[in-house]
């Protein structure tokens, strides 16, 4: 059986090797770009708590140079979800085409039918998500270097999510498919659903997941040593006590506007919501947990559907 | 022993019945006709015996066990609808998976027939011609060595060529390895020669099912001048009544010998009777257009 | 070797068929004694017909003592059947051609002659009764 469910997801494999193929065809020659420019402008030298005023330059120039890139580079996030969807659709045009009616009706059970063809699906999405994670993690290495990666658009790439959004694309697309029966607008419809959860999961959920730090420090001082890379929620000029300092914005631009305008700001600290670089592999954690946990409930659910119901 | 034994088996879609009290026997060794038109319930009988689908209703043992027990598995070959196989694979793979899933996998039966027949082992099965793809079905079939094997209408969408050489590679497949056959099909013209069982399914029921021979035998057609069917219908079983305005044709099943000095008696052949049972040519109203 | 024909719609079931082409061939020397009658699966090869049609055939053939099956051979016609002599044959088909002949002059057409000569051979109980 497991030379069927390999030879019938064979194409899926292959185009999702591609995919990973072409990637690091891009990332390969602009990574070692990055980091020869990286280390050309001596750059590891930069990354502590408070570069100095030649570091700040060479710094600037270096994100300037290559800002573009990286924004790029964040589009990647919908990688995984490409992936698990191209993964889910081998079991999908097999029920579409009625071809389980060949395989159940040899001398294999429909349980171990289930079990190889999906187990083979998760573990094709397991090894691609480890290849993707690798390539972008070795491409940003020196950008993370200088800051951090808890950024939304920079944490989403990195670590271990990337292996639970891919087990999500792909529980998601095959329990759709299943249910529905069609095969294309299932995976249409299913990596649509990804796409919508994982904006709302970034945009909405994500901060909540652990409590964020908050600390208050002087406005002329600086910063405390955990806000370094960490990933600002909210940060407001405040008094000394943390609470948000009245700001008017009729005085934005000077007393010149406004009569009653104070001469300097009112309160003199600055206040500050963030999840720290330390907060990194919880963060990971907890959401590689809720993604990878709901792909795998979907994948089981649509194991027992087809086991069930399907003729 | 029976190969297959049902009793009041039905199954339901929704609020559909789309087989319903069924109650019949295919005997071991037989090649059993199973006969109706689109809808009449042959697909799902042959799903239910297979274990594809359960039943609502009553139910059905294959070789004596229930269909879904796994000890069945290598004893039954099932080709269903419009011979499903996968189609990017080759001839050559087509049959290797026949041997990675069925451990009584018989390899030489199934690459003598495969040459046998001409079917290229290098080409993908979605390029064959549709008779070549019903060979290779069949083919997967036959080499699991299987003792039953059910086939949903395999001949349907094939020309008439293909068609003969499809039955006529079954037949050599029921002499080498004395195989039960069950095979449905709304065309009744063929399979006489090749069946000798039958079953008529029509709105989901049974409405016959037995040898065809003695089926043959049983009945008869009676014409003569116009009258009512009352008094013969005392005695024998009247399936259809076609009047015009001076000639009454009836078509019955005969209770004992028919012996009526009002009646000219013909026999019937397969065909005619089959149409008979399905509604067709009758002057009452019929409930359902029939295939031919 | 003999090769069967067929003929769906004549109402004759195949295995009949078969025990009555074997017993004509026999009867007129096209088949001898000791020769092989085709085996099943060449019969179902070329006629695409039930196996267990052919088997029941050549049971009855067996029984009849026409033919012999010879386990794991073949099967034969028997020793001792003999074919009817030629004379008598030829007997047989002239006085059948000038029946012919004078159910021509009669006015018959091909067809007559035949649905005649068959009901006058068929059992009387299917007989039309007018």
């Amino acid at each position: 059986m497991i030379w069927v469910g390999w030879r019938q997801q064979r194409a899926e494999a292959a185009i999702v090797a591609a995919m990973l193929a072409g990637l690091a065809v891009v990332l390969l020659p602009t990574g070692l770009n990055v980091a020869s420019a990286f280390d050309a402008g001596h750059l590891a030298s930069c990354t502590g708590a408070r570069p100095s005023q030649s570091c700040q330059q060479a710094v600037d120039q270096f994100l300037v140079r290559f800002n573009g890139l990286g924004g790029l580079i964040a589009w990647l996030t919908l990688l995984p979800g490409l992936v698990g969807t191209v993964l889910a659709a081998p079991l999908l045009v097999s029920l579409e085409q009625g071809t389980q009616r060949l395989d159940w009706t040899q001398s294999i059970t429909r349980r171990r039918w289930l079990v190889t063809k999906l187990g083979l699906a998760a573990a094709a999405a397991v090894v691609a998500a480890g290849v993707l994670v690798l390539l972008v993690t070795w491409w940003r290495m020196p950008f993370v270097r200088l800051q951090g990666r808890m950024d939304n658009s920079v944490f989403d790439s990195e670590g271990t999510v990337v292996l639970g959004y891919t087990l999500f694309a792909l529980g998601l697309c095959t329990l759709v498919g299943v249910l529905w029966r069609r095969a294309v607008p299932a995976l249409m419809v299913g990596f649509a659903g990804y796409f919508a959860v994982r904006i709302l999961f970034d945009t909405v959920v994500r901060q909540h997941l652990l409590s964020p730090l908050q600390a208050t420090w002087r406005a002329d001082g600086p910063a405390p040593a955990s806000a370094q890379h960490a990933w600002v929620l909210r940060q407001f000029p405040s008094d000394r006590l943390g609470h948000l300092a009245p700001f008017d914005i009729s005085c934005a631009h000077g007393p010149a506007i406004a009569t009653n305008c104070p001469s300097k700001p009112v309160g003199g600290y600055m206040h500050a919501v963030y999840h720290p670089a330390s907060h990194f592999w919880p963060l990971q954690g907890i959401e590689t947990a809720i993604f990878g946990g709901v792909g795998l409930a979907m994948l089981a659910f649509a194991a027992w559907w087809v086991h069930e119901r399907v003729s | 022993m029976s190969a297959i034994s049902t009793q009041g088996l039905g199954k339901r879609y929704g609020s559909k019945w789309a087989l319903r009290d069924c109650t019949i026997e295919v005997p071991e060794g037989s090649v059993t006709a199973l006969v109706g038109p689109n809808g009449a319930g042959k697909t799902t009988l042959l799903q239910l015996a297979v274990g594809l689908t359960r039943p609502s209703a009553g139910d059905v043992t294959v070789l004596g066990l229930s269909p879904r027990d796994p000890a069945l598995l290598a004893r039954v070959g099932f080709v269903g609808q419009e011979h499903p196989l996968h189609r990017g694979f080759t001839v050559a793979e087509t049959l290797k998976l026949g041997r990675k899933l069925n451990p009584g996998w018989d390899d030489a039966l199934a690459h003598e027939r495969v040459q046998r027949l001409d079917l290229p082992l290098d080409r993908t099965v979605g390029r064959l011609s549709g008779g070549q793809r019903a060979q290779v079905a069949l083919t997967v079939a036959v080499a699991k060595r299987p003792e039953l094997l059910l086939l949903d209408e395999p001949v349907a969408s094939l020309d008439p060529l293909a068609r003969r050489e499809f039955l006529n590679s079954l037949m050599e497949a029921v002499s080498e390895t004395g195989l039960t056959v069950i095979l449905s099909s709304h065309i009744v013209a063929e399979l006489e020669r090749v069946c000798d069982h039958l079953v008529i399914l029509a709105e989901a029921r049974a409405e016959l099912a037995g040898p065809i021979d003695e089926i043959v035998a049983g009945h008869r057609l009676l014409t003569g001048p116009r009258t009512e069917a009352t008094a013969v219908a005392r005695m024998h079983d009247v399936i259809r009544e076609r009047h015009t305005e001076r000639q009454t044709t009836l078509l019955v099943r005969a209770n004992g010998h028919v012996y009526d000095a009002d009646w000219e008696l013909h026999e019937v052949d397969l065909e005619e009777i089959v149409l008979a049972y399905l509604g067709y040519g009758a002057s009452r109203p019929l409930a359902e257009a029939v295939a031919r | 070797m003999i090769e069967f024909h067929l003929e769906t719609r004549s109402g004759v079931p195949t295995y009949l068929q078969i025990v009555q082409q074997v017993r004509q061939a026999v009867r007129l020397g096209v088949l001898r004694p000791g020769d092989q009658l085709p085996t099943v699966k060449d019969v179902v090869g070329t006629l695409t017909v039930n196996p267990n049609t052919v088997l029941k055939a050549y049971r009855d053939l067996d029984r009849e003592g026409l033919v012999e099956g010879r386990r794991g051979v073949g099967t034969f016609v028997a020793e001792d059947v003999a074919p009817l002599p030629p004379g008598d044959v030829q007997d047989l088909r002239s006085g059948l051609e000038g029946w012919i002949a004078r159910a021509r002059g009669a006015g018959l057409d091909d067809d007559t002659m035949a649905a005649l000569f068959m009901d006058t051979l068929r059992p009387p109980a299917i007989r039309s009764v007018a």
